[in-house]
């Protein structure tokens, strides 16, 4: 069965609701270090820009971007350590 | 293994233009956190960013804190490199800068930017 990701258990969540651009990037860059190789970092923004500058800092750095979840004025973004 | 990459970013607006002054500190934190190697290079007005207490009092609107960025940057590894002449013209030393910065000459910036992956002037 395939895995959805409200199945998606995150080892860690970080809230960068009301963060500017690039916060909510430096705060995930930040978090990554402290989340496992395997496991998920999940990352709550309200600017809309982060779903797409997470999905391409993952394809850069080597981490694996799982999706994004729409919440109520705020997008929860799923990312899987790479390394 | 990815080829190692260096980013060169020159700022050259101070306090003046917060919106100027903040992008090129936007794109250096962007890149710190893409495990480039990021130098950002300080001329003109751009050294007042780098005086203390500076930084903390910029923040354009639509952007994170240029504070913020600043620590950020160099928590993460970034250089700051100051223009020496651009120094001594606005009565500065090395300890009026914020701590970490390296004060130096055009030879030295060149070969940052000679050396680089990409450069970025601003």
């Amino acid at each position: 069965m395939t895995e959805t990701l409200t199945d998606v258990a995150a080892a860690k969540v970080v809230d960068a609701r009301g963060v500017a651009c690039p916060g909510p990037l430096l705060e995930a860059k930040k978090a990554m270090a402290g989340v496992a190789v395997g496991e998920v970092l999940e990352l709550w923004s309200s600017d809309s820009q982060t779903k797409n500058d997470v999905q391409a800092w993952s394809g850069k750095v080597g981490h694996e971007f799982l999706g994004v979840e729409v919440a109520d004025g705020y997008d929860r973004v799923f990312v899987r350590r790479g390394k | 293994m990815a080829e190692h990459e260096k980013l060169v970013v020159m700022v050259t607006h101070g306090p003046e233009d917060p919106e100027l002054a903040t992008i090129p500190f936007a794109m250096a934190g962007a890149a710190v956190a893409s495990d480039v190697e990021v130098v950002m290079g300080f001329q003109g007005e751009g050294c007042e960013l780098v005086k203390k207490g500076v930084a903390e009092q910029i923040h354009a609107d639509e952007f994170a804190p240029l504070g913020e960025l600043l620590e950020t940057i160099q928590e993460l590894g970034g250089q700051l490199l100051v223009c020496s002449p651009c120094i001594k013209k606005r009565h500065l030393s090395e300890d009026d800068l914020v701590d970490g910065a390296e004060i130096v000459a055009a030879g030295r910036f060149v070969a940052e930017v000679t050396s680089a992956t990409s450069s970025l002037v601003y």
